[in-house]
């Protein structure tokens, strides 16, 4: 009889720290003291997911890239481009262009998004596939939206009075309530075996579970972790998210011949 | 075929005090005006059947996390909005409290030992038809399948007698259920309503509370967010248990996360906190689906199902996590909407249901006979205002078929292979499941019922040999 494999559960919550551990980090693009997160920049995420223990389960499933582009003094554009890839070669493609107001909460005030389906041949699903536009009216000073909280983060202060309170329009499309974010801390974090201090933002709120975002000392956004997702500043990003879909491709090539069978 | 099944199961050992107590209930309720009687005559007559069918399923949900159904924890407006659209039924129980085995139940209308699947991972036994394939081959239904399916697989895009429209990733919830309720939403949007779907949307959430276990278990020296502190839900009356357990249940606790990492009060209810955020995101992919329904013309004539594969335990009993008999495992949502056909803001305390119900209830409602040998029954009736019990009993198995559970109206009967402690729990009086009367020489009638009631049940079960414990539960008295 085979015997079971040991697996070791994790144990604590995800930090910058554990994830080196678990091997989830690469090098972070090099920092660079020109970073100005009030410019015009593109940072792209690797998507990595936890499945609770060290040796098994966890896995890069796609990438989110965000792009900013500087308007005026009252606006910004971003540009989203979301990538999850899905069991037997599906691919989930989000892809948005927000208008956003240039205050602390990056509000957005009007967009467009695409959500389509990529199969396994490459071919765009039309029977999934939508576009949505719409503008917020209403409540602007008090509306987020976690793909924008990815920039305004990077624009706020990190000292402890630093406390924003808001409702989240998620994914450009749920509204969730009663969010709060708040500077938590300047914590010591080792990576690769260097100690890099790294400031600590924290939400909470309904319908999320406490998502940290992680930032260098140029104010540049390195991680988001929620629970057992994170989001990791990588230049790799692209690249590894091209292998993980061919991988799929070719083992559910696999599949299905042996099934054919 | 029908009429078999109705024999057999109308033979069944009643509990009598039980069966008139329900009636009396059930009439009750009607007098209170759940559906208006000659209301009920005419639709019996004409049998009006849903344009279009959508059976949701969540994955590990407690039975009570809906605000409308009294949770002050969450908030849960899509969920409350399906609540007070339909009927709920507060004593629903999932035929087997572990993703796979559930579902085969819910799908098939078998019980999981019948279907094979006594374990996760395992496929439904060939002979048995699917919901899907059952309605490929007798009505005119286009049957769509997005989400979890784990029978084997967790996602696949192969599963029989379903177009397969979303497949989502690995294991967890957050992510392949946003991007599950989007393909939805999409395929809501582009179909030509000219054909009528029967679309299963088979959600990850709250399951993630797996994940966070395991990312939670060790006790930290403080609250990682100290600001929580004030809004942590408060503890489970049955946080505080009685020991006199089957060992299979004590077992189950030592091995879980609060055991290993000695968790204190706090941290138990920041589990929880935690468990009600995964419902909240739940909540607002439901509604995603939901307002597509409404935004695109089908609300009116789509018959809704909600249900959860099982439970979560919740703290209750120090549990977490589900496959045990207590309630917070075994007892999931059961909510049914139909504008114009289901009443409205309607809950049925009286009634037992279960996950085996599902099947035939989808039937009655297409207007087709049920495959062979059904083991639930429809709930139509009951829907329609009928005071007659379909259900006098119910059984649910659990632990890779080494455990029973016989539910009557008034009782609830727990039983493991090779283990002499036997549960027997007043449910009317003792609904938290905390003082085991099994031992108590004044419940000997009502214990020797339910064994009989439990071994009869299990005597018409067709379990291939290859299933561990096959002939255990016809023998056992």
């Amino acid at each position: 009889m085979a015997k079971k494999k040991q697996r070791t559960i994790v144990g604590s919550p995800l930090t910058p720290t554990l994830l080196d551990e678990l091997g989830a980090l690469s090098n972070f693009p090099p920092s660079s003291e020109d970073f100005k997160p009030d410019g015009n920049w593109v940072n792209t995420y690797r998507i990595w997911t936890c499945h609770g223990y060290r040796q098994s389960g966890n896995q890069n499933v796609g990438l989110l890239r965000i792009k900013r582009l500087f308007n005026s003094q009252r606006s910004l554009t971003l540009k989203v481009h979301q990538e999850i890839l899905q069991t037997d070669a599906l691919v989930s493609i989000v892809e948005a262009t927000i208008e956003c107001r240039n205050n602390q909460l990056a509000t957005p005030i009007a967009w467009n998004l695409e959500n389509r389906f990529i199969d396994a041949d490459n071919k765009t699903l039309r029977q999934l596939s939508y576009k949505d536009a719409g503008q917020i009216t209403d409540g602007i000073d008090r509306t987020a939206c976690d793909w924008c909280l990815f920039e305004a983060v990077q624009r706020l202060k990190t000292s402890k009075e630093t406390a924003l309170a808001f409702d989240m329009l998620e994914g450009l499309s749920l509204f969730k309530k009663d969010q709060r974010l708040s500077y938590r801390s300047l914590d010591p974090t080792k990576i690769g075996g260097e100690n890099i201090p790294l400031h600590c933002f924290v939400q909470l709120g309904s319908g999320i579970l406490p998502c940290e975002y992680w930032l260098d000392d140029h104010h540049r956004l390195l991680v988001v972790v929620s629970m057992n997702k994170a989001y990791i500043l990588d230049e790799q990003a692209e690249k590894i998210t091209r292998q993980i879909i061919e991988k799929e491709r070719k083992s559910y090539e696999k599949r299905k011949s042996s099934q054919r069978k | 075929m029908n009429k078999n099944t109705t024999t057999e199961q109308s033979s069944c050992l009643v509990n009598r005090r039980d069966f008139i107590k329900l009636s009396g209930s059930a009439v009750a309720l009607l007098a209170n005006g759940t559906l208006k009687r000659n209301v009920f005559a005419a639709r019996q007559s004409r049998r009006p059947k849903p344009k279009n069918i959508l059976l949701i399923i969540t994955d590990q949900q407690h039975i009570n996390t809906i605000a409308a159904g009294g949770c002050r924890h969450v908030r849960t407006p899509a969920l409350d909005r399906l609540k007070t659209s339909g009927l709920s039924f507060t004593q629903s129980y999932s035929a087997n409290p572990l993703c796979s085995p559930a579902r085969s139940a819910i799908f098939t209308g078998r019980t999981s030992s019948e279907a094979t699947v006594y374990v996760n991972g395992r496929p439904i036994r060939s002979d048995i038809p699917n919901l899907g394939q059952w309605f490929s081959q007798q009505t005119d239904y286009e049957t769509f399948y997005a989400g979890k399916w784990h029978l084997p697989r967790t996602y696949t895009s192969n599963i029989p007698g379903f177009n397969v429209i979303n497949t989502g990733i690995g294991g967890f919830g957050y992510l392949c259920d946003t991007v599950m309720s989007r393909a939805c939403q999409g395929f809501l949007r582009n179909r030509s309503k000219s054909k009528p779907f029967l679309l299963a949307a088979s959600f990850m959430q709250p399951h993630d509370i797996c994940e966070w276990l395991r990312l939670n278990m060790d006790k930290p020296e403080r609250l990682r967010y100290g600001e929580l502190t004030r809004e942590l839900p408060e503890l489970p009356d049955n946080f505080v248990y009685d020991k006199n357990e089957p060992k299979n249940i004590k077992q189950r606790r030592l091995g879980n996360e609060p055991f290993k990492g000695k968790w204190n009060k706090e941290q138990w209810r920041y589990y929880r906190w935690s468990y009600y955020r995964n419902i909240e995101h739940l909540d607002a992919e439901i509604g995603r689906i939901l307002q597509t329904l409404e935004d695109y013309g089908y609300a009116k004539d789509t018959l809704i199902v909600f249900t959860s594969d099982h439970g979560e335990g919740l703290a209750h009993h120090q549990m977490v996590r589900k496959n045990t008999l207590y309630d917070e495992a075994a007892k999931v949502s059961l909510i049914l909407s139909w504008p114009g056909h289901i009443p409205e803001n309607r809950t049925d305390t009286t009634h037992l249901a279960s996950g085996l119900d599902i099947m035939p209830t989808l039937c009655d409602y297409a207007g087709i006979k049920t495959p062979k040998n059904m083991r639930g029954r429809s709930l139509r009736s009951i829907l329609e205002g009928s005071s007659v019990s379909v259900n006098n009993f119910i059984v649910t198995e659990v632990s890779s078929n080494t455990g029973r559970m016989v539910r009557t109206p008034s009782f609830k009967y727990i039983v493991y292979k090779d283990d002499s402690v036997e549960q027997l729990f007043d449910m009317r009086t003792d609904p938290g499941e905390t003082k085991n009367l099994a031992e108590s020489s004044r419940y000997a009638l009502e214990l020797s019922e339910h064994r009989k009631m439990l071994r009869d049940w299990e005597s018409r079960l067709d379990v291939q040999p290859n299933v561990p414990n096959a002939n255990v539960w016809r023998q056992k008295t």
